[in-house]
């Protein structure tokens, strides 16, 4: 905590570029989802395809105005990448982390964490932890016992009135949500928002799931609203979302068909940007319980018309 | 004496592995999986790499978080992970899972597999996609997956199958209830069996169409454009009451369109995306027809399934 930046000082260097402070939680955040660009232009999604994913990353994250915009000089920037499983397409690939610590870096941050209560294996064998120690981050491996987590309330909750949020992740100023799009036995689909599970105590999210989850179908969407509840206490201050390759079937750990759209979706609208990402397997947003009642309870913008998209080559 | 013999047989495989296993140090049921793994010069180059990984019953919960469930509700028992690599350095993670029956191997069969996958003459049913491998023989499933979609790796994936289906004498039946499904324009390979509402839902997302306490169900896709799905319940109540309230959800939706037919055990609807689906009630089943299809057309499928399922 000691080289924590002082909050007034911080919350000017935030001012001076643009952004306001998440009610509560410290985080630098937008105060909407648009991103406002140069002159009168702005945007909610930025899209960019590409081969080469490393450059992919960096495109898209500077056609939503480069890192600085979301990065201030000397914060402490908090990156939670998927590293569920080392099957192909089930996890954050090294090359787009890579990238976004370097634009971390590039924009001054103090330090890049990567943040995990997961076991060193599934980031050794995806490749993951060698990619952020060659990057110049570090790995802040968190041992899942409940003394490293803190009790959240969840303001306006409907199934969670608390969640239990790891405490490392209080001492960063920036959050950038990482995950990979792809199947998921239960909801169909993670994306966005239920990455955040990565953050809360495990035995936690076990709660997520009741005991009657196999014969009573309201469990199901029971464990959609957790997630929606636990969104509701974490708020990105930035999304990059990794759907260059990823499973559509047996998900999330897999192995399973492959999709490859070669894209890098960025943005800050957590709810448009899964909404965007069903597409790339030929759903809707609606189809999703869980980006359905985000969506409802004011988490962002479903209806795809309403977003400002912009697609680019990489 | 056939009978006897295959007894005696089974009976002192189960005291040898349980010796060995003993000897090892292991826990019987763990040594009970790494028997079927192929050793040294088996499986042609590929040998073992790194100590293997063994997990039971809610301890899945810490190889597959967050997908577990899907197991569990198959009827999940362990699981047994190996790597191996040949001399060239290719890898490939083979996954032994024991479930609870025949009927959960095979469901969790259907749920790791795709219609687009390639069948292939390993246990009894496999599929072989880009880079990984399923089959299942018995009570136990095995996921083989490499990690690039080269030839060497799928060879390597089919050498190794090969040699782990030698070692399973193991045999298990299909449910009846997946031969129940036309065969006319069916597409084999997307056969779907379901045990809970954790497949049923990936299978396809009906939030009107919720329907639960089944005991066990089945879908398959067909050339023409439809899906065919039929759902056993314990007995007529349960079918007769998730009828009725599947009909009553679908009239209820402001965005469903329930349109009246003369026969009160069936209903059609159009859903909120315009797509057509039919359902029907016979005793203790209920089938669902979705899709590209028409009134007649679903009428004489779920007229074949009633002559298949009899009385």
């Amino acid at each position: 905590m000691d080289n924590k930046i002082g909050r007034r000082e911080f919350f000017k260097k935030s001012a001076q570029i643009g952004f306001s402070t998440a009610l509560g939680f410290g985080f630098v955040s937008l105060t909407e989802g648009r991103v406002s660009l140069s002159g009168d232009e702005s945007v909610d999604i930025c899209v960019a395809t590409g081969s080469d994913y490393h450059a992919t990353t960096l495109k898209t994250v500077e056609c939503l105005g480069g890192m600085k915009k979301f990065v201030p000089q000397d914060a402490k920037v908090a990156l939670l990448p998927n590293s569920q499983s080392r099957h192909p397409g089930t996890f954050t690939k090294p090359e787009v982390v890579r990238a976004v610590i370097e634009m971390c870096n590039k924009a001054g941050a103090k330090e890049v964490n990567c943040l995990t209560w997961l076991k060193r294996e599934y980031w050794e064998d995806s490749g993951l932890a060698a990619a952020v120690d060659e990057a110049g981050a570090t790995m802040r491996f968190i041992e899942p016992e409940e003394a490293n987590f803190k009790s959240v309330p969840v303001p306006g909750w409907k199934a969670m009135k608390e969640v239990m949020i790891m405490k490392e992740f209080y001492n960063n100023d920036v959050f950038i949500d990482m995950p990979i799009i792809k199947d998921h036995a239960g909801n169909k689909f993670t994306g966005t928002q239920k990455n955040l599970m990565g953050l809360n105590f495990r035995t936690n999210n076990r709660l997520f799931h009741r005991q009657d989850w196999q014969t009573n179908p309201e469990s199901v969407e029971y464990l959609d609203q957790c997630i929606v509840d636990l969104n509701k206490v974490v708020k990105p201050t930035l999304c990059v979302v990794d759907a260059t390759e990823f499973i559509t079937t047996n998900g999330p750990f897999g192995p399973g068909e492959l999709a490859k759209p070669q894209k890098i979706v960025a943005g800050v609208d957590r709810v448009a940007i899964d909404a965007y990402c069903t597409t790339l397997w030929g759903m809707k947003g609606e189809d999703i319980y869980m980006i359905k009642l985000g969506s409802e309870q004011g988490l962002g913008e479903i209806d795809l018309n309403k977003v400002k998209i912009k697609e680019i080559k990489a | 004496m056939k009978i006897r013999a295959f007894f005696l047989h089974s009976r002192v495989l189960c005291c040898l592995c349980f010796f060995l296993s003993t000897a090892l140090g292991l826990p019987a049921v763990q040594g009970m999986l790494i028997q079927y793994l192929p050793n040294r010069g088996e499986a042609g180059d590929w040998i073992r790499e790194g100590e293997p990984q063994h997990f039971e019953g809610e301890a899945l919960y810490e190889y597959i978080d967050g997908g577990a469930e899907i197991y569990h509700e198959y009827g999940f028992k362990r699981v047994t992970v190996q790597d191996f690599v040949n001399r060239t350095g290719k890898s490939v993670s083979v996954e032994v899972f024991e479930m609870t029956n025949s009927e959960s191997a095979y469901g969790i069969f259907t749920f790791k597999t795709h219609k687009a996958g390639r069948k292939v003459s390993i246990g009894a049913d496999a599929q072989l996609a880009d880079y990984y491998l399923n089959f299942w023989k018995g009570n136990i499933l095995v996921t083989l997956t490499g990690f690039d979609e080269t030839s060497e790796t799928r060879d390597g994936l089919l050498l190794l199958a090969q040699v782990i289906d030698t070692k399973l004498d193991l045999s298990g039946k299909r449910p009846w209830i997946v031969s129940y499904l036309p065969r006319e324009n069916f597409m084999s390979q997307s056969v779907k069996y379901f045990k809970g509402i954790l497949g049923l839902r990936n299978s396809h997302p009906f939030f009107v169409l919720n329907i639960w306490g089944f005991e066990e169900g089945a879908k398959a896709d067909y050339a023409k454009g439809y899906s065919v799905f039929i759902f056993r319940f314990k007995d007529s109540d349960r079918s007769f009451g998730q009828y009725g309230q599947l009909k009553k959800r679908s009239a209820e939706h402001p965005e469903y369109k329930v349109h009246k037919t003369a026969n009160k055990e069936i209903f059609t609807a159009l859903d909120n995306r315009e797509r057509r689906f039919f359902v029907s009630i016979h005793r203790a089943s209920i089938f669902l027809v979705l899709g590209d299809i028409d009134h007649i057309q679903a009428l004489e499928i779920f007229q074949k399934i009633q002559e298949e399922i009899g009385d």
